[in-house]
C-alpha cells in the first residue's frame, strides 16, 4: 500500500499490527516502551495526553484548536508533534480555515523549538490513507515546502530510529 | 487565435466498498467540499468531472492541472473518506496504472 500511496514508510498502530509480518516500510506507533512487537519493528512512543508526556516520547499527537500553553512548557527538544487530517474531515469550511490557520502556528513553534512538525493522516482504516501527493498540496497551501518536509522528517526518522533498527534487524 | 488547450489531470480515488452513495454523488461531495474550501468559481474554472472507471470501488476523476492541488486538498478533507491511488495526464494511462497495482489485494487490506 505504501508503495501506491507514493510513501517510503507507514505508520501503524500497534494494535494493528499482530497480523502483520515486520517490514522496514512499517513503524509501529505504541503508548508503552514495552510492547512485544518492537522487537521486530521500528517504533515511536506516541502520546496524547500532556499530562502522559515525559522523556520516553518521541510523538505527541496535538489538537490544533486545544491550548499551547502547556504544551510549550512540557515538550521537549526533538519531539515530534503530529496534526492529524482525519480531524478536520469533519469541519466545516470554516473552521478548516481555521484548522489550517493553527496547523501553520504549530509548524512555527516546532521551528522554534527545534521539534519536529508531523502531519499524519490520522487513518483507521485503508481507504483514510492519505498519499504523499496529498500531502505536499495540504502542505503548499499551508505554506510549508514539501521538499523540506519530507528532508526534515526523514532525518528525524533516522536519528529516532537508528539505534532501534540496526536492534531489530540483528 | 492560438488553439490552446488546457493541461488536465486524471485522478483514481478509492472510496469505501461499503457506502450507500453512487459514484455520482461521491462526486457532487467532492465538487460541494471543493466549493466549500476554494470557492464556487474555482470549483468552476477548475472543471470536475467524473469518469467511469470500471473498476469497483474506484472513481475517476479530472481537472484542470492549474487546479490539482485544490482538489487533493479537497479530497483529503471530505466525508466520507477517498484515497488517490494513481494521478495521470490521460484516462488512457490512468486505467493502465490501475489495472497494474493489485486492487484486489488492496480490497482485501480494506477488509
Amino acid at each position: 500500500m505504501s508503495k501506491i500511496l507514493d510513501l517510503d514508510v507507514i505508520g501503524i498502530d500497534s494494535s494493528y499490527s499482530t497480523n502483520m509480518k515486520p517490514a522496514e516500510n512499517i513503524i509501529l506507533r505504541m503508548d508503552k516502551k514495552q510492547h512485544p512487537f518492537s522487537h521486530y519493528y521500528p517504533y515511536l512512543v506516541v502520546s496524547d495526553n500532556v499530562k502522559t508526556l515525559d522523556g520516553k516520547t518521541d510523538l505527541f499527537l496535538i489538537d490544533p484548536f486545544q491550548r499551547k500553553d502547556a504544551i510549550k512548557r512540557k515538550i521537549k527538544r526533538g519531539v515530534g508533534i503530529e496534526v492529524s487530517i482525519a480531524f478536520s474531515k469533519k469541519l466545516d469550511a470554516s473552521l478548516v480555515g481555521k484548522w489550517l490557520k493553527e496547523v501553520k502556528s504549530i509548524y512555527e513553534f516546532c521551528k522554534s523549538n527545534n521539534c519536529q512538525f508531523v502531519l499524519s493522516s490520522g487513518a483507521t482504516s485503508v481507504n483514510e490513507l492519505v498519499s504523499a501527493r496529498s500531502f505536499e498540496s495540504l502542505l503548499k497551501l499551508i505554506g510549508i515546502s514539501p521538499i523540506n518536509y519530507w528532508n526534515e522528517i526523514s532525518e528525524w526518522l533516522y536519528t529516532k530510529n537508528k539505534a532501534r533498527w540496526v536492534h531489530a534487524k540483528s | 487565435m492560438l488553439n490552446h488547450r488546457e493541461k488536465r489531470r486524471y485522478l483514481a480515488i478509492m472510496y469505501d466498498d461499503n457506502t450507500i452513495l453512487l459514484p455520482f454523488q461521491l462526486h457532487e461531495k467532492i465538487a460541494e467540499r471543493f466549493k466549500e474550501l476554494f470557492g464556487a468559481i474555482n470549483c468552476e474554472l477548475a472543471m470536475l468531472k467524473l469518469y467511469d472507471s470500471k473498476f469497483g470501488n474506484i472513481l475517476f476523476v479530472g481537472c484542470k492541472l492549474k487546479y490539482l492541488d485544490y482538489l487533493l486538498v479537497s479530497l483529503s478533507m471530505t466525508q466520507p473518506s477517498f484515497t488517490v491511488v494513481s494521478l495521470s495526464g490521460t484516462i488512457k494511462r490512468l486505467r493502465k496504472n490501475v489495472s497494474s497495482l493489485d486492487i484486489r489485494n488492496i480490497k482485501s487490506i480494506a477488509k
